[in-house]
C-alpha cells in the first residue's frame, strides 16, 4: 500500500531527525513539525476525505500508528533530554566535600568534671548516693567528730586554713559524712559518695595543689566487712584504669578509721614488673581507706557494737593524672584551652 | 625515722635481704621512704701514709708515699691536713665514689698519682655529721689493707621509714626490733641492762608541780670524761640522722634512738641546787636555750627549775646556763615523760621541732623511761668513765600495768570478712609478743605499754590483719540494697555542664581563694569577704565572692597565649559572710561560629550570649526568664549593653559586656560575662507533668511592621501584641529591627511574623483579620506606633 511506505518513510525521517537535536526548543519544533497543524500527518488526514468507506479506517489506523509511534519516539527523547538535563544541572551544583564545615565553637567539660561523674556513675551503679556539703566548714565536724581532737599530732596530716578558730577551709570532704551520719540519726543504713572541693595550706607545685578535689565514699550497716571495702576498692580500680588491673592494701593510718590502708593498684605502664612510673615497685599508690573508727560512728550517733562501716577517699586530681599521663597538678587550674579541649 | 640495718639486727634475727626487709615493711608496718647502703664507695684500703712531701709545682698539693699492705703507693693529696705516720683512707685505682667518680692512675702537674686520699665527705657522709675539712684520718689502731668502711662502721645500710602518727613505737630501735620480729616471725634478740653503780648516793630530790609531768627519773654520774665517742656509735648516729657531738650528747641521744625514750644530760655542777621541780612556766619567764636564743615563755610551757631558775624547756630544749662542755665532770641525767599535747604547743609556738619533742608528741612507753636511764649509766660508765651513784630517783604516776582488750574471735571474722582460725589469731599475737588468754572464742588480750597506740578491739584487727597479711583477705560487696540516683539538682547540674558545653563552651575550675581586691570586684553588694587568718600568700588570702574575676584570668592567659575565641563556662561557688552561693558562670569573646570560606562568621555579641542563657534555661524548663536593664548599672559592665536576669520578678543573675574602660585597661577584646544563680534558676525549674495537647487545625503567619517609639522596648511591644492577640496569638517572632533614614528620627520599625493557631477549629481569613485589626489598634493605642507603609 502507497500510504504505508509514505508513513514509513515518514517514521524514518523523524527518527534521523531526532538524533540531530540537542535542546528541548529544537525538540518541541520538532515535533510541531511531525505533529502539528502543517504537519505531513495533517496534511494525509486531509486525504481522507477523497477515499471510499471501505479504505477510509484502514488509511485512518495507518496514519494513526505513524503519529503514534513518532510521538513516543518524542516522549522517550524528551525523557532522555530532562534526565541530561537534571544530571547537568546536579554535575554543575557539586561542591568539594573536603572543604571546612562550619567550626561551631568546640566546648568542653572539665577533666576533673569528667573525673568525677565517671566515678559518681560508677558508684550510683553499686547503689550509692551523692552527697555534698559546705566548704566553709566548722573544726567540729572536719576533725574533732573525726577523732582528730584540738592538738592532735595526726592534724599535722592535713595543714589547714583556718579563717577563724572554729571555722575553716574544709581539708577533705569527710564532714559530709559527718553531717550525713548525724541526719540519719544513727539508724539508717548509709553508701554515699562525697565529691567536692578541699583546700590545704601546701605551696603549690608540680604535685601539690592548696585547692584540690576529692571524692570520699562511706558505707555503714550492720555487717560491712573489709573485705566489702576491698572489692569495692578492685571494682573502683578496674573501672577506671581497667579490668587486668590488681589491688593490695598496706598498712596506714587514719585517725577516722581503723584499721586504715594506703590502696596500691598495679602499674598499667609495666605490669607489675617494675618500671620508672612504678619506682620499680609494680605498683601505684591512689587512695586512703578503712574500717570506720568505731569513736566517730559513736560521735554520730551510731551503736558501734551494731554498725560497722567503710570509708575511703581519693584525689581527683591525682586519678586524672595516673590515668592521662598528666605532669603537672597546676594543669587543672590554669585552664589553658589548649589543654582544656582534650577532654571533651 | 632513719635506722642502721646493722644495728637492727643485734636486737632481732633478720635472715634475708634489705630488699625483703623492705617489702614487708611496706606490706606489714610502715611505708619505707628510702633505703640505701650507708656508703656505696668500692675498692678502699686503709694506708698508712710514710713520707709526704711539698709538690714541688704546686703551694698546696702534697706527694705521699702511702703503704697499702700489698704495695707503696705514690699519691698526690691536696689536703691540707694530710702527714707523714697518718692512717689514711685509700681509694685505690677502679675504685668508684659517690657521683661515679672513677678513681684513675693519673698525673697531676707531672706527679704520678696511683689513688685518692679521702675525706668523708668524698665518701658520701654528709659535712654536717663530721664537720671536718680535709681526709679523715683514721685511728692509730687500724690494720693496714682492711676495709676503712668496717674501721669506720660504715659497712651499714639504713632504711628511712615514713611514720604515721599513731606508730610512735617505730620512733625507737626497740619499737622496730619487735615489729620486725612480728614482721618476719623470728626471734627477739635484746640484751639486758646492767648499771655498776658506786656507793656514793644520789642527792637529787626531784618533784613536780604540774600534771604535764607523768614521771621523772634522775640519775647522777660523776667523774665523766668528755670525749669523742667511740667509732661504732657515731657511725650509728650518722646512720640514723643525728650528728656525733660528744660521749655524753651522743649516748643520750644513742639511747634515745634504741628505746625512743628522749634524754637530757644537764652539767651537774652548774645546777645550783640539789633539787629539781618540774612546773609550769610563768607568762613572760624567760630562758636561753642551748642555741643560745632567749626565749619568753608562756604558763602552758613546763620547765625543769632547780627550784627557782627554769633550767631546761622541758622535752623541747635545754638550757644554756647547765649545757654540757669540754670541763663538765659531773653529770644529771634525766629520763622523764611529759604531756604530748603541750609539748607539742610548746615546740611549735617557738618553731622547735627536734627528735625528741617530735617522741613525747606521739607518746612513749612508760616502762621504758626507767630502762632508759639505766641504760644511758651503763653506757657513762663503760664509754666516759663515769661513777654512777647510787639509786635513781624519781617519781612516777603513769599506770605501767598493760591495759586489756577483749576481742572475739567472730568479732574478727564480723569485721574483716574472713574466716581466721583461733589457731591462726594466736600465732599472729605470738609474734607480736603480746600476751593473751583464750576464753570461749574471746582473746583476752594484754597490750603491751609500748604500744600506747592500741586502745580498742579495732586497733587488734589492724595488728592481725596486717600481720597475717591483707592479701588473706577475699573481695565481696556490701550486701546492702540501697538503691542509688543523683538528686535533681546534681541531674540539672550535669545538664547545665552538658548544655553549656555542646554550645561551645569549655569548663574551668579555678581557686577558690583570691587576693582581697579581686575578691570582691564583681560583687556589686559589697558583701563582707571571708578571710584567712595565715595565707600563705596575699594573693590567696581571701574567698572569692564571684567566679568572674577568675574567668578574667584565664581569658587574659589564654588571649596571651593566641587564642582569640574564648567561651568559658564555670559552675561553682561564690563565698561571703552570708554563706556560699553556687553559680553558673560564663565569658564569651571573639567569634561564636564561624565558616570563613563561605563569608560567615558570627561575631560574640549580647545576643550571643543571651541566647546561649536561655538556651540554657530552656533545658532547664525555667519559664517567664526576663532580661531588663539593671535598676543600678554594674560597675564593671557596659551600662547600655547589660542586662538583669529575672524570674518572677527576682533577679537571679547577669549579663553583660564588659565595661569598654576595664576591656582596655586589660586589653581584652570585647567580653561578655554572665553569672546566675544556680539554685534561684534551679527552684524555678518546672518540668512538664502532663502532656499539653497539640492542635489539630492548622496555623497561620501574618507579618506587620510596625513603626514606635525608638524608647519603646521589644519586650513592651510583644506584651502588648500578645494583650490584644489573646491565646490565638501562639508565637511572635521579630525579624527586623530598623532605624535609620527611612523611618523618623526618633523612631524605629520593627518587623514582625505573627503565628495564629487555634486548638478547636480551622481559624477563617476573616477572624485572623479581625485579630490583626485588633492588634493594629492596641499598637496605636498603648505603643503610639503605626504600620509602616
Amino acid at each position: 500500500m502507497e500510504i504505508k511506505k509514505q508513513i514509513e518513510e515518514l517514521v524514518l525521517n523523524a527518527k534521523n531527525e531526532i538524533l540531530t537535536i540537542k535542546t528541548m526548543n529544537e525538540l518541541n519544533d520538532l515535533k510541531a513539525k511531525y505533529l502539528g497543524k502543517t504537519s505531513p500527518f495533517a496534511q494525509l488526514m486531509s486525504q481522507m476525505k477523497t477515499l471510499s468507506n471501505e479504505e477510509k479506517p484502514l488509511f485512518g489506523q495507518a496514519v494513526n500508528e505513524g503519529k503514534n509511534q513518532i510521538a513516543s519516539l518524542f516522549d522517550g527523547f524528551r525523557l532522555e533530554l530532562e534526565q541530561k538535563a537534571i544530571e547537568e544541572k546536579l554535575k554543575n551544583e557539586a561542591v568539594d566535600v573536603t572543604l571546612p564545615g562550619v567550626n561551631f565553637s568546640k566546648g568542653s567539660k572539665h577533666l576533673l568534671s569528667k573525673t568525677i561523674e565517671e566515678i559518681e556513675d560508677l558508684f550510683i551503679g553499686m547503689g550509692y548516693s551523692v552527697k555534698e556539703g559546705p566548704e566553709i566548714e566548722s573544726d567540729l565536724y572536719n576533725f574533732e567528730m573525726l577523732n582528730l581532737p584540738k592538738g592532735h599530732p595526726a592534724r599535722d596530716m592535713q595543714d589547714t586554713f583556718y579563717i577563724t578558730e572554729e571555722t575553716l577551709l574544709r581539708t577533705h570532704t569527710s564532714p559530709v559524712q559527718v553531717r550525713t551520719m548525724l541526719e540519719a540519726g544513727g539508724k539508717k543504713p548509709i553508701k554515699i559518695i562525697c565529691p567536692g572541693k578541699v583546700y590545704r595550706r601546701d605551696d603549690d607545685d608540680l604535685t601539690h595543689s592548696h585547692q584540690f578535689t576529692q571524692i570520699e565514699a562511706l558505707v555503714v550497716d550492720e555487717d560491712v566487712t573489709i573485705a566489702d571495702l576491698k572489692g569495692t576498692l578492685l571494682v573502683l580500680a578496674q573501672k577506671m584504669f581497667g579490668e587486668e588491673r590488681k589491688i593490695r592494701l598496706r598498712p596506714s593510718y587514719f585517725p577516722f578509721t581503723e584499721p586504715s590502708v594506703e590502696v596500691d593498684v598495679s602499674c598499667g605502664q609495666c605490669g607489675g614488673k617494675g618500671c620508672s612510673m612504678c619506682k620499680q615497685t609494680g605498683w601505684i599508690e591512689i587512695l586512703g581507706a578503712g574500717m570506720v573508727n568505731n569513736a566517730v560512728l559513736e560521735a554520730a550517733g551510731y551503736d558501734s557494737t551494731k554498725y560497722q562501716g567503710f570509708a575511703l577517699g581519693m584525689g581527683i586530681e591525682r586519678i586524672a593524672i595516673l590515668k592521662h599521663g598528666i605532669d603537672d597538678i597546676r594543669a587543672f587550674y590554669i585552664n589553658d584551652l589548649r589543654f582544656n579541649r582534650q577532654f571533651k | 625515722m632513719l635506722f642502721s640495718l646493722k644495728w637492727l639486727k643485734e636486737m632481732v634475727s633478720i635472715p634475708c635481704t634489705r630488699e625483703e626487709l623492705v617489702a614487708k615493711f611496706n606490706l606489714m608496718s610502715s611505708e619505707v621512704e628510702d633505703h640505701y647502703q650507708l656508703v656505696t664507695a668500692t675498692n678502699l684500703t686503709v694506708g698508712y701514709v710514710k713520707t709526704c712531701i711539698m709538690h714541688p709545682q704546686s703551694d698546696h698539693l702534697h706527694i705521699c708515699e702511702v703503704d697499702v699492705a700489698k704495695e707503696t703507693l705514690q699519691i698526690v693529696c691536696g689536703a691540707p691536713n694530710v702527714a707523714a705516720g697518718q692512717k689514711v683512707i685509700v681509694a685505690l685505682e677502679g675504685a668508684v665514689l659517690p657521683g661515679n667518680f672513677k678513681i684513675k692512675k693519673s698525673t697531676i702537674r707531672g706527679v704520678e698519682s696511683n689513688g685518692m686520699i679521702c675525706s668523708l665527705d668524698e665518701l658520701g657522709i654528709e659535712h654536717k655529721y663530721h664537720q671536718e675539712d680535709g681526709i679523715h684520718v683514721l685511728p692509730e689502731s687500724s690494720v693496714i689493707g682492711t676495709n676503712p668502711l668496717e674501721v669506720l662502721h660504715f659497712d651499714d645500710e639504713v632504711i628511712e621509714l615514713s611514720l604515721t602518727p599513731n606508730r610512735g613505737d617505730l620512733l625507737s630501735m626497740m619499737g622496730i626490733a619487735y615489729d620486725v620480729s612480728a614482721m618476719l616471725d623470728t626471734a627477739l634478740t635484746l640484751k639486758d641492762i646492767f648499771v655498776k653503780e658506786v656507793k656514793e648516793s644520789n642527792p637529787v630530790k626531784v618533784s613536780t608541780q604540774t600534771p604535764s609531768c607523768k614521771s621523772y627519773y634522775a640519775r647522777v654520774i660523776r667523774d665523766v670524761e668528755i670525749k669523742e665517742s667511740p667509732e661504732w656509735l657515731k657511725a650509728r648516729l650518722i646512720a640514723s640522722g643525728i650528728r656525733p657531738i660528744n660521749n655524753v650528747v651522743d649516748i643520750t641521744n644513742y639511747v634515745m634512738l634504741e628505746t625512743g625514750q628522749p634524754l637530757h644530760a644537764f652539767d651537774f655542777d652548774k645546777l645550783k641546787s640539789n633539787t629539781i621541780v618540774v612546773r609550769n612556766a610563768i607568762d613572760n619567764e624567760t630562758i636561753v636555750t642551748l642555741d643560745g636564743k632567749t626565749r619568753t615563755l608562756v604558763a602552758d610551757d613546763i620547765v625543769i627549775t632547780d627550784g627557782h631558775t627554769p633550767v631546761a624547756l622541758a622535752g623541747v630544749m635545754g638550757g644554756e646556763s647547765t649545757q654540757i662542755d669540754q670541763s663538765t665532770k659531773a653529770i644529771l641525767l634525766e629520763s622523764a615523760i611529759f604531756d604530748g599535747l603541750t609539748i607539742r604547743k610548746t615546740s611549735k609556738r617557738l618553731d622547735l621541732r627536734s627528735e625528741s619533742s617530735s617522741r613525747f608528741e606521739r607518746g612513749l612507753d612508760p616502762n621504758r623511761t626507767l630502762l632508759a636511764c639505766n641504760r644511758a649509766a651503763a653506757l657513762f660508765e663503760q664509754l666516759a668513765n663515769g661513777k654512777v651513784l647510787a639509786n635513781v630517783n624519781s617519781f612516777e604516776n603513769q599506770n605501767l600495768i598493760p591495759i586489756v582488750v577483749d576481742l572475739s574471735l567472730s568479732k574478727l571474722i564480723k569485721v574483716t570478712g574472713y574466716q581466721y582460725s583461733e589457731k591462726l589469731v594466736s600465732n599472729v599475737l605470738k609474734r607480736l609478743h603480746f600476751e593473751f588468754k583464750l576464753q570461749d572464742g574471746i582473746f583476752k588480750i594484754s597490750v603491751p605499754t609500748r604500744r600506747i597506740d592500741i586502745k580498742t578491739y579495732q586497733d587488734i584487727i589492724e595488728e592481725i590483719v596486717r600481720i597475717a597479711g591483707y592479701e588473706l583477705i577475699p573481695t565481696t560487696l556490701p550486701k546492702s540494697a540501697i538503691p542509688g540516683s543523683l538528686t535533681e539538682v546534681q541531674k540539672q547540674k550535669r545538664l547545665i555542664r552538658e548544655t553549656l558545653s555542646t554550645l561551645g563552651l569549655n569548663e574551668t575550675i579555678t581557686y577558690s581563694l583570691t587576693s582581697e581586691s579581686e575578691a570582691k570586684s564583681f560583687d556589686a553588694d559589697e558583701k563582707e569577704s571571708i578571710q584567712l587568718l595565715y595565707p600563705i600568700v596575699e594573693t590567696r588570702g581571701t574567698m572569692r565572692h564571684s567566679q568572674i574575676p577568675a574567668l578574667l584570668e584565664v581569658l587574659n592567659y589564654n588571649l596571651s597565649r593566641k587564642a582569640e575565641n574564648v567561651h568559658l563556662f564555670e559552675i561553682g561557688k561564690g563565698y561571703s559572710n552570708q554563706g556560699e552561693t553556687e553559680f553558673v558562670s560564663g565569658l564569651m569573646t571573639g567569634v561564636f561560629d564561624d565558616s570563613k570560606w563561605q563569608g560567615i562568621t558570627r561575631p560574640v555579641d549580647f545576643f550571643v550570649v543571651k541566647g546561649v542563657i536561655e538556651t540554657l534555661l530552656n533545658k532547664l524548663n525555667v519559664d517567664k526568664v526576663q532580661f531588663l536593664p539593671p535598676k543600678l548599672p554594674h560597675p564593671k559592665l557596659h551600662p547600655g549593653i547589660s542586662a538583669e536576669i529575672i524570674i518572677e520578678d527576682i533577679s537571679v543573675g547577669l549579663v553583660g559586656k564588659l565595661h569598654p574602660s576595664l576591656s582596655s585597661e586589660k586589653g581584652f577584646p570585647d567580653t561578655y560575662v554572665f553569672e546566675v544563680d544556680l539554685k534561684a534558676i534551679l527552684s524555678a525549674s518546672k518540668p512538664n507533668d502532663k502532656m499539653k495537647e497539640v492542635s489539630k487545625f492548622p496555623s497561620v503567619s501574618r507579618d506587620l511592621a510596625i513603626v514606635i517609639d525608638r524608647s519603646i522596648s521589644a519586650k513592651q511591644v510583644i506584651e502588648t501584641l500578645k494583650k490584644a492577640g489573646k491565646k490565638t496569638l501562639i508565637d511572635i517572632k521579630i525579624f527586623d529591627v530598623y532605624q535609620g533614614e527611612k523611618v523618623a528620627l526618633d523612631k524605629k520599625s520593627i518587623a514582625l511574623s505573627l503565628t495564629f493557631q487555634d486548638n478547636s477549629k480551622t481559624l477563617s481569613t476573616e477572624e485572623i483579620d479581625l485579630l490583626v485589626s485588633k492588634i493594629v489598634k492596641a499598637i496605636a493605642t498603648e505603643l503610639n506606633g503605626e504600620l509602616r507603609s
